[in-house]
């Protein structure tokens, strides 16, 4: 076969499939890629003949690309339960096997990552990047300096990459699936947009299937998996990827997108003997984050920014991830969690005054406190918070807290800041319902979509109406049912 | 902050023999360029592989010192007189123990330097000096690659066990090698399975390519 050939492969559902055959073709640990000639699809193919042919293993990939798969409706033979819409929110945020190839010989056909995930030609005025994919540790780590400031992104849109990427293992993990590999290799990240790609999904840990034999990334495998791996396969000690080792990548490529550093490699000497030595003890059995508060043998003497930049909910779960539970798996906070305290942190995000802030936003931490973590000016002499109360079904006039947002000049609301039915998740629309203007010296909350929003003395507010946003001032986000209360506190700082 | 990333030493050592006159010499120089472009292009080799290269005729000499790739410099190299392997061998053990970081109890030593040695003739001098200087240095994989006709396996294999040797000095056949020392270097620098003291497992060779057992 030369390459440029084009070669037609048959599906497992009959279908056919043409590709392009590459002599060079990209080879991973696992398989090597090919285009269709559209380049819409890869087709993928083992390097090894007896993976191609292990019935088990096609039987696992099988699972994956039915009724696991997320990127498919349940009526098109996908997951269950799984509508055409969030079918379409999830084929944005992973690149799922779609199809099985059954010839020339077994293999897989995915969807090519969207655009956002290659480079273009504006990304690097030092390297011809052009085309490439977008793997994090471009944006993450000494690279980062080679790329062009619009591509490094910010503070706000490291954060919504971090969601992204949350949400879609939090949706594996609700399956039972684990991804078992994930890395700054197999999670394409676009900072620009603030968008999460997960890859390479064929290594999936399928429940009740036979287990890939997969250890994982350097810098993203579990410490109990690294230091056991020396172990046979069927060792009862020998700890394998699964969800719990997803948990401990999931917060290091996290810690990585907000702090652009690894959370483990620090100055510690762990071995004198080699650096092999040294580095299977610091990621292994040894490991020691580098923030942690009773052990400070690895922390870098010139730590600026830390977890105690961020909301104290983050902070208290990296705790968790790289203290309580770095050697101790069952104490690693679910992507669940994760998720659910970056969004608590992105509603109190609110943007640096100081026009060259390398991070344009930061997290506000303590309501009386607007200076800037990282470039330590002062955002503003006021906060302004929403504080969102919905009420106890069956029992009236008593309230619970159902979250908090910091104001901003031009800040969206959508649905979940108005009903308490309604999470920010792939089922939520995602339409602004109102906004915050700063108008003629007053702060307003603009009406642009909510139904039924009502002012603090009971009056609806109709669209393009406003509601001015003074201390201490409670009104109705909507009156319609499971609409939220909303109590908004000044504070002079 | 400063990082605390590990160094992958890379040192290519090249046989600028007459023999390489014409095209061979320039596919090497076209080698070169490319890999470097692609190693460029793989953020994890950006970030650690440090390069250098030695050239070796009638003597040997350290062209391009242990260099991070932004800051490499493309050698001016050219082809003439004997082969000198055994000096190759020497300058290579005396770089190693000079710009390799070792592991101490307050210093991050670097990753074991990894070998590429292409050659297409045999040796001209006193080969096993040049052994005896590497045996005292710690090297990780050295692998040996015999070009054309009259490259000796015999001799390299007393260097390495890693030999393969190459049938034509083809411009085809040079690219291919240095795009399989790229794979390799973006390989190692991401170390996956690298269990200390373990070999890395390094790509298949590319076809054509004979492995000598």
């Amino acid at each position: 076969m030369r390459s440029g050939e084009v070669i037609s492969a048959v599906l497992e559902n009959g279908a056919n499939i043409e590709f392009v055959f590459d002599a060079n073709a990209p080879r991973g640990g696992m398989k090597h890629t090919f285009f269709t000639p559209d380049r819409k699809y890869a087709v993928q193919f083992f390097n090894e003949p007896k993976d191609a042919r292990n019935p088990l293993l096609q039987d696992r990939i099988r699972t994956i690309t039915g009724i696991y798969n997320p990127t498919v409706s349940e009526a098109d033979g996908g997951a269950i339960g799984n509508t055409e819409k969030t079918a379409e929110y999830f084929r944005q945020r992973f690149c799922w096997p779609v199809a099985i190839v059954k010839y020339p010989e077994f293999g897989i056909v995915c969807p090519t990552y969207p655009q956002n995930f290659f480079f273009g030609s504006d990304a690097s005025t030092v390297l011809n990047l052009k085309g490439k994919d977008k793997k994090s540790n471009w944006f993450t780590g000494r690279n980062r300096k080679y790329l062009t400031t619009a591509e490094r992104g910010d503070f706000r849109t490291m954060l919504g990459t971090a969601i992204s990427l949350c949400r879609s293992i939090r949706r594996m993990h609700q399956a039972g699936l684990a991804h078992s590999d994930l890395s700054c290799n197999n999670v394409l990240i676009d900072p620009r947009t603030g968008s999460a790609v997960v890859i390479d999904i064929d290594s999936l840990v399928v429940p009740n299937k036979y287990a890939p034999e997969v250890v994982g990334t350097r810098g993203y495998i579990a410490p109990e998996v690294l230091s056991t791996m020396g172990l046979d396969f069927g060792d009862p000690n020998r700890a394998l990827p699964c969800v719990q080792t997803d948990l401990h990548a999931l917060p290091v490529l996290i810690y990585e997108y907000l702090f652009c550093r690894h959370p483990l490699i620090g100055p510690k000497i762990y071995s004198k003997a080699s650096a092999e030595e040294d580095d299977f003890l610091a990621l292994g059995s040894m490991a020691t984050f580098i923030e942690n508060p009773n052990d400070t043998s690895n922390r870098p003497p010139d730590l600026k920014i830390t977890i105690n930049s961020l909301s104290k909910g983050l902070e208290k779960l990296f705790l968790r991830a790289f203290v309580d539970g770095l050697h101790n798996p069952s104490e690693r906070p679910t992507a669940m969690e994760w998720e659910r305290e970056l969004l608590r942190a992105w509603d109190k995000l609110v943007p640096c005054a100081n026009p060259n802030c390398e991070k344009k936003w930061f997290i506000l931490r303590d309501d009386n406190n607007t200076v800037c973590p990282f470039c330590g000016k002062k955002a503003s002499d006021r906060t302004i918070i929403l504080s969102f109360k919905r009420e106890m079904p069956g029992k009236k006039g008593v309230y619970r807290d159902k979250g908090e947002a910091a104001v901003f000049d031009r800040m969206p609301l959508f649905d979940w800041h108005i009903f308490s039915n309604v999470h920010n998740d792939e089922k939520a629309d995602p339409q602004m319902r109102a906004y915050v203007a700063f108008h003629n010296g007053m702060w307003l909350l603009v009406n642009s979509g909510a139904e039924g929003m009502m002012s603090p003395s009971g009056r609806l507010v109709p669209k393009g109406s406003a509601v001015e946003l003074k201390d201490r001032a409670v009104f109705r986000m909507s009156a319609k049912e499971n609409g939220l209360l909303c109590e908004v506190t000044v504070n002079n700082c | 902050m400063s990082d605390y990333i590990r160094r992958l030493p890379v040192y290519l050592l090249l046989d600028c023999s007459g023999s390489m006159a014409g095209e061979p010499i320039e596919a090497v120089k076209q080698g070169l360029k490319t890999l470097l472009s692609e190693l460029k292009g793989d953020p994890q080799a950006l970030e650690t592989a440090y390069l250098s290269i030695i050239t070796f005729d009638s003597s040997a000499r350290q062209i391009c010192p242990l260099t991070e790739l932004m800051l490499f410099k493309e050698p001016q190299i050219s082809a003439g007189g004997a082969t000198a392997l055994g000096g190759a061998l020497k300058v290579l053990a005396d770089c190693i123990k000079n710009e390799v970081r070792v592991s101490t109890a307050t210093q991050k030593g670097d990753w074991k330097p990894l070998v590429f040695l292409m050659t297409d003739g045999a040796p001209t001098d006193n080969l096993d000096e040049g052994i005896d200087a590497l045996k005292r240095v710690s090297t990780g994989n050295i692998i040996a690659c015999g070009a054309g006709a009259n490259a000796n396996a015999n001799s390299l294999k007393k260097i390495t066990n890693n030999v393969l040797m190459m049938n034509n000095l083809t411009a085809g056949d040079m690219a291919q090698f240095f795009a399989w020392v790229s794979s390799s270097i973006q390989v190692s620098s991401k170390s996956i399975d690298a269990k200390p003291g373990e070999a890395i497992q390094l790509p298949p060779p590319p076809q054509g390519f004979v492995i000598v057992p």
